[in-house]
C-alpha cells in the first residue's frame, strides 16, 4: 500500500522534473522579441563573450579597451566581458549552451562564420538588417564581407570584423641551408613535397612541413589542411550549381593521400605531435619562431604572435619568414589556392539588451577600433577605410601578400551541414594519418557520413 | 594500520536478527530529501535523455530548432557505424583487463598476500597503492602521461634491462590507459577484499590445513568460498564504475590516437558535445545503460545463487 | 612446517615489495619534477632542487581561489551527501518494505550512471530554475550525482550496527531520529568518515560538471583551473604543473591522513562493502 502511493508521488515528481527539462532544452522561437528600436537604449548591463585560450591576449586587450570606451560615452551603462576559457570545440557547446536560455545569453558573441550558418538554423542569433539600414558605415564594408554572414533567408546576423587568407609560410634560413631558393615558389604539390623531402634529408631536426589535421584541432584541420588540397583539385566539397554535397570523388581521396604521405614518409610532425590541440599556438609561437619549422601551411594572420604585442615578440620574422601561395595538385586552374573564413560580432537572439548590445557591436566597428583590432590581431581589413588607412598597409610585411590573395579565395559552403561535414573530413583524416583506415575506406565512410547528414538526395558524384 | 575498526560483522542483518518490523509511510520520511534530489536531478535528466534519444536533437543547425521525432534511426545509425562497434569493443576490452582481471585480481591478490607479510611491507604497499587512489583524476592523468610517454620512466626501466621502449600512448593507448586504470583503481578491490578475509574465521582455514589441503586448493575451495558475496559485489561496483570512465581517458589520450582508445564514453562526448548531436549521443548512453543492466543482472544473478 | 611458512612469508613480502614500488614509481615523477627547474617528462632527481615552481603557482588566480572554490564546492557537495544519505540509509536499514529491494537495486544502478551522459538536460533544468553559475546550483547536482553510491555505502555500513539497541530506546519511547542520532550515528561513525571520504575524493577530481555548470572565472574550482591553466599553452611547464598536482592533491591526502588515523587504519575502509 504504502510502496505503491509512495511510487506514484515518486512518478508524479519525475514527470514534472521531465517536464520542466524538456521545456528547459527545447527551443522556443515563439519567444517574444522586443523590437529593434522599440525600445530606447537607456543604462544597461551588457555581457560580450569571445573565447580565450592559449597565450594570445590581443582580443582581451582590445575588448578591454572598447569598454572602457563605451562605459565612458554611455554613462550608467556596464560591459561585462565574458572570457570563455576553453578550447574551441567546447568554446561552441559553452555558447551554444549560454544562447539558449535568457538568463545565460550574452548579448554580444563572437562566432566563427563557419559556424554561424549553423547557430543561425538553430534560432540562436538575431538578425541586424534593422539596425545595418540605419547604420552609416555598413556602407564601408567589401560586397564579400557583408556576405559572410548572410544567412539563406537572406538576412544579415554578424559583423565581420576581419577576414583572413590562407598560404605557405617557410623559413628562408632553412630553405637556404637545404639548398633551397629562398624565393620559393612551387608550382604543385609535388614541389611542396619535393621541397619538404630536401629539408627533411639536409637539415636534420627540423620538421619539414607542417599541415593541420586530425580532430584536436578542429577547424583548422579541415580548413587550413584539407580543404587547403580539395579545392586545389578538380573536385570540392558541394556542387553549388546542383545544390548538392559532392561525395566519392577521386579529388577528395587525393587530398587523403597527400596527407597520408606527409605524415608516413615523415617530412610532418609526428603523429602524435600534430594531434596535439594546442598544435596551433606550438606552430606560431615555438616551431616557427624557434627555427624548427620548414614550411607551415598556415594562416595570413600567425604573423600577430610575432609583433610585438603578441605572443612571441619575434622581430626578425620579416626577414626569416617568407610567404608563397599554396599550389593547385597539378597546377591547373588558378594554379594556387586560399581560403577564406574570419569571424563576426553577432547577436544572440535571447539577448535582453539587443539595442545596447548593437551600440556595442558600432563601438566595436567604428573606423578607429576597427583598424586597431585589425593591425593588432593580424586580420585582412574588411572595411575599405581601414583597407586603405595607412597605419594598417604598413602594419606587417606580409598584408599585401595575403590581401592579394583575395582574389583566388574561395569560402566554405555555407551551410547549415557544414560544421557535421567539417567532423566528417577530419574523422577521416586522423584515421589515415594515423594509420587507423585506408585512404579508400576512410573516404568511403565519409561519404556514408555525409549521405547520412545532408540525406542521399542531397549528394552527387565528383567531377 | 590494523584491520581492527572495520565495523561490525556481517552476518547482522537487521531485521531477520530483531523481529521484523514493517514499514509505514511515516517511518519512511527521511527519505525524502534523497529521493527529492534525485529525481529532479537524475530521473528528469535521465527521462529526458530516453526522450532525445529518439529525436533528432542538436546543439546547432536544425536538430536544435526544430526537435523531431526520428524513431530508432540513432540507434540504427549507431549499430551501423564502424566508429560505434570500436567504441563497444574498447569499452569491452577496457573493462574485463582494467577491472575484472587487472582490479579485482590484484586487489586479492594483495589483500591475500597482506595477511602474511609483515608490518612494514604492509604498511608501505598499502600506503602506495591508496596514494595513487586518493589523486584527483587529472593529477593521475598527468602522472601517468608522463610515465608512459617516449622518455618516461617506463621505457627507462625497460632500456635498463634491454628491452625496446615506445611511445605507449600513441603505440598501445588501450593497454596504456587500462594499466592506467588498475593503477587507479586497485586500491578498492584490496580494502573491500582485506576487509572481507578479516571476517574469515581463522579456525576454518586451519583446519583446513590440517587436512592437508595445500596452498591453492586452500584458496579455491576454502577461503575464495568464504568471501565470494564481496567478490560479486566487488565485481559489479568496479564494472559498473569502469564502463563510465572518462576523465581519466579523456585527459590522457582524448580517445585517440584516430579512435584507438575511444571507449563508449569517450564516443558519446565527442558525439554529443564536440559534435553538437545530442540525440545520437544520448542514444549511446543508452546502449551504455543497457550494457552496464547486463553486467548488473550477471551478478545479481550469481549474488543470489550463493544466498540460497 | 615452521620452515615452510618462514619461506611462504618472505615471499609474501618480497611480491608485495615489488608492487608497491610498481605503484610508487609514477608518483616519483611528480616529487622530483616539482623541485626541478628544468623538469621534462623523464624521471630525473633535480640537480638543483628549487623551489621556484611553487612559488610561480601560488597566486590567487591560479591556486588560492580555486583551491578554496574547491572547498566550498566539494565540501558543501560532501556534506549535503552525508545528511542526505544518513537519513535514507536509516529506514532502509531498519524497516521491512517492499520498496526496500528495487529501490536499493535501482539506486545501485546509478552508481553506474555516467554523468556526460545527462550534462545536456541537466544543463536546461539549470537553465529553467536559474541555478547556472551558482554554486549552490552545483553544489546540489554533485552531490546528487554521488547520492546512489553513498547511500548505498552508508546502509551497509548501518546494517553493521545491531538492531537491539535502538529497541531497548524505542521502549523508553525515543523517535526514530533520535535513536538515529544518539545510538546509531555514534556507533558507525567510521562509515560515515568512508563515505565521505569516497564521496569528497570523486568530487574533488571532479571536471566536467563543474565545467559545464559555472561559467565565471572566480567560481571555477582547482580541478577545472589545473586543466584550463596547463591544457592551454602549449608545451606546459611540467615543474609548474608539478607542484600545481601536488598542491591540488594535498586537501584530498590530508582529509584522508585525518580519518583514517581517526579510524586506526586504511583497511577500516573496505569494511563498507561486504555486500
Amino acid at each position: 500500500m504504502v510502496t505503491r502511493k509512495r511510487f506514484k508521488a515518486a512518478g508524479a515528481l519525475a514527470a514534472s522534473a521531465l517536464l520542466l527539462a524538456v521545456s528547459a532544452c527545447s527551443q522556443g522561437s515563439s519567444t517574444k522579441q522586443p523590437e529593434p528600436g522599440g525600445q530606447s537604449s537607456g543604462p544597461a548591463n551588457i555581457k560580450i563573450a569571445y573565447q580565450q585560450w592559449g597565450p594570445g591576449t590581443t582580443m582581451k586587450t582590445f575588448l578591454a579597451g572598447v569598454k572602457s570606451e563605451y562605459e565612458a560615452a554611455n554613462p550608467g551603462s556596464t560591459v561585462e566581458v565574458l572570457p570563455i576559457v576553453a578550447s574551441e570545440n567546447d568554446y561552441y557547446t559553452k555558447l551554444q549552451l549560454m544562447m539558449r536560455s535568457p538568463n545565460t545569453a550574452p548579448d554580444v558573441v563572437y562566432e566563427d562564420t563557419f559556424l554561424i550558418n549553423s547557430d543561425i538554423t538553430a534560432g540562436y542569433l538575431r538578425p541586424l538588417d534593422d539596425y545595418i539600414a540605419k547604420w552609416d558605415q555598413w556602407g564601408q564594408f567589401e560586397e564579400t564581407a557583408k556576405g559572410a554572414a548572410k544567412a539563406l533567408d537572406g538576412k544579415t546576423y554578424g559583423v565581420p570584423d576581419g577576414t583572413d587568407t590562407r598560404a605557405l609560410w617557410y623559413n628562408k634560413q632553412i630553405f637556404a641551408k637545404a639548398g633551397l631558393p629562398t624565393d620559393w615558389q612551387p608550382k604543385t604539390w609535388d614541389d611542396v613535397l619535393t621541397a619538404a623531402r630536401t629539408i627533411k634529408a639536409k637539415v636534420p631536426g627540423v620538421t619539414p612541413f607542417n599541415i593541420y589535421s586530425g580532430k584536436p584541432m578542429g577547424e583548422a584541420s579541415a580548413m587550413q589542411g584539407f580543404e587547403m588540397l580539395l579545392y586545389g583539385t578538380k573536385d570540392s566539397l558541394y556542387n553549388s550549381d546542383q545544390q548538392k554535397w559532392v561525395v566519392g570523388s577521386q579529388g577528395f581521396k587525393d587530398s587523403l593521400n597527400f596527407i597520408k604521405t606527409v605524415f608516413t614518409e615523415g617530412i610532418g610532425p609526428s603523429p602524435k605531435q600534430a594531434l596535439d590541440p594546442n598544435m596551433g599556438s606550438k606552430v606560431g609561437t615555438e616551431l616557427l619562431p624557434e627555427g624548427k619549422l620548414g614550411i607551415a601551411l598556415d594562416g595570413s594572420w600567425i604573423y600577430g604572435n610575432w609583433q610585438k604585442t603578441g605572443a612571441k615578440p619575434w622581430p626578425q620574422w620579416t626577414e626569416v619568414m617568407g610567404q608563397t601561395a599554396m599550389p593547385t595538385q597539378d597546377g591547373g586552374g588558378k594554379g594556387k589556392v586560399s581560403l577564406s573564413g574570419g569571424w563576426t560580432w553577432a547577436i544572440p537572439a535571447k539577448s535582453k539588451n539587443p539595442d545596447a548590445a548593437w551600440n556595442l557591436i558600432k563601438t566595436l566597428q567604428t573606423q578607429k577600433n576597427a583598424a586597431k583590432y585589425a593591425t593588432d590581431g593580424a586580420q585582412i581589413a574588411v572595411r575599405k577605410d581601414v583597407a586603405a588607412d595607412e597605419g594598417y598597409k604598413s602594419s606587417s610585411k606580409s598584408t599585401q601578400f595575403f590581401t592579394d590573395l583575395v582574389s583566388v579565395t574561395v569560402y566554405r559552403p555555407a551551410y547549415a551541414e557544414y560544421p557535421k561535414v567539417s567532423n566528417e573530413i577530419i574523422t577521416a583524416m586522423e584515421a589515415v594519418m594515423t594509420g587507423q583506415s585506408s585512404v579508400d575506406d576512410a573516404a568511403k565512410n565519409y561519404d556514408e557520413a555525409v549521405e547520412g547528414i545532408v540525406g542521399k538526395d542531397k549528394t552527387t558524384a565528383g567531377q | 594500520m590494523t584491520t581492527t575498526v572495520a565495523p561490525a560483522p556481517v552476518a547482522s542483518k537487521p531485521g531477520r536478527n530483531g523481529k521484523p518490523r514493517t514499514a509505514n509511510l511515516f517511518k519512511m520520511l527521511p527519505l525524502t530529501p534523497a529521493i527529492g534530489l534525485m529525481l529532479v536531478f537524475l530521473a528528469g535528466p535521465i527521462l529526458y535523455c530516453i526522450y532525445a534519444a529518439f529525436t533528432n536533437m542538436a546543439l546547432t543547425g536544425t536538430g536544435a530548432a526544430n526537435v523531431t521525432f526520428v524513431g530508432l534511426d540513432n540507434f540504427r545509425k549507431a549499430f551501423g557505424s564502424g566508429a560505434f562497434s570500436n567504441a563497444i569493443w574498447l569499452t569491452l576490452v577496457f573493462t574485463l583487463v582494467s577491472a575484472i582481471i587487472g582490479q579485482n585480481t590484484l586487489g586479492l591478490g594483495l589483500a591475500l598476500l597482506m595477511r602474511k607479510s609483515t608490518k612494514v611491507v604492509r604498511n608501505f604497499v598499502g600506503t602506495a597503492v591508496i596514494g595513487a587512489w586518493v589523486l584527483p583524476e587529472v593529477v593521475a592523468a598527468y602522472l601517468l602521461s608522463a610515465f608512459f610517454n617516449e622518455e618516461g620512466t617506463l621505457n627507462v626501466m625497460l632500456h635498463a634491462v634491454g628491452l625496446p621502449g615506445q611511445d605507449w600512448l600513441y603505440a598501445a593507448p588501450i593497454i596504456a590507459v587500462s594499466l592506467a586504470n588498475i593503477w587507479r583503481g586497485t586500491a578498492f578491490s584490496m580494502l573491500v577484499y582485506s576487509a572481507a578475509l578479516s571476517e574469515v574465521p581463522k579456525e576454518i582455514e586451519e583446519s583446513a590445513e590440517m587436512d592437508g589441503a595445500g596452498g591453492w586448493r586452500r584458496l579455491v575451495f576454502v577461503t575464495l568460498p568464504m568471501i565470494s558475496r564481496a567478490i560479486m559485489t566487488n565485481l559489479m561496483l568496479i564494472t559498473l564504475q569502469t564502463l563510465s570512465v572518462f576523465g581519466l581517458i579523456y585527459a590522457m589520450t582524448r580517445g585517440g590516437p584516430g579512435t584507438k582508445s575511444q571507449t563508449l564514453p569517450l564516443y558519446m562526448y565527442e558525439q554529443a558535445f564536440s559534435f553538437s548531436q545530442i540525440g545520437y549521443g544520448t542514444a549511446i548512453a543508452l546502449v551504455m545503460l543497457a550494457i552496464g543492466a547486463v553486467f548488473s543482472l550477471i551478478y545479481l544473478r550469481g549474488l543470489n545463487s550463493e544466498a540460497a | 612446517m615452521i620452515a615452510r611458512d618462514r619461506i611462504s612469508k618472505l615471499a609474501s613480502n618480497l611480491v608485495l615489495l615489488a608492487i608497491g614500488i610498481l605503484f610508487v614509481l609514477p608518483l616519483l615523477w611528480v616529487l622530483f619534477a616539482s623541485i626541478n627547474r628544468t623538469a621534462g617528462l623523464r624521471v630525473e632527481f633535480p640537480t638543483d632542487p628549487t623551489l621556484g615552481n611553487f612559488k610561480a603557482v601560488l597566486n590567487t588566480d591560479t591556486t588560492y581561489r580555486p583551491v578554496l572554490n574547491g572547498i566550498v564546492l566539494c565540501g558543501g557537495a560532501a556534506l549535503l551527501t552525508m545528511v542526505c544519505a544518513v537519513l535514507a540509509a536509516y529506514p532502509l536499514s531498519r524497516f521491512k518494505s517492499r520498496f526496500n529491494r528495487p529501490f536499493l537495486l535501482t539506486v545501485l544502478f546509478c552508481t553506474g550512471l555516467p554523468i556526460t551522459a545527462v550534462m545536456v538536460p541537466v544543463y536546461g533544468l539549470f537553465v529553467q530554475l536559474n541555478l547556472v553559475d551558482t554554486l549552490g546550483g552545483t553544489i546540489m547536482f554533485m552531490a546528487t550525482s554521488s547520492l546512489p553510491f553513498a547511500i548505498w555505502l552508508t546502509k551497509t555500513f548501518m546494517d553493521g550496527v545491531p538492531i537491539s539497541l535502538e529497541e531497548a530506546a524505542w521502549v523508553d519511547g525515543a523517535s526514530n531520529m533520535r535513536a538515529l542520532k544518539s545510538i546509531v550515528l555514534p556507533l558507525m561513525w567510521p562509515g560515515i568518515a568512508v563515505v565521505l571520504i569516497f564521496t569528497f575524493i570523486g568530487m574533488w577530481g571532479n571536471f566536467f560538471v563543474p565545467f559545464m555548470l559555472l561559467l565565471s572565472p572566480e567560481r571555477l574550482p582547482a580541478s577545472v583551473s589545473i586543466f584550463t591553466f596547463f591544457g592551454q599553452y602549449g608545451e606546459p611547464n611540467y615543474g609548474q604543473l608539478a607542484a600545481y598536482s601536488l598542491i591540488y592533491t594535498t586537501p584530498v591526502l590530508l582529509l584522508y591522513l585525518l580519518l583514517s588515523r581517526k579510524l586506526g587504519g586504511a583497511f577500516a575502509l573496505g569494511g563498507a562493502i561486504k555486500g
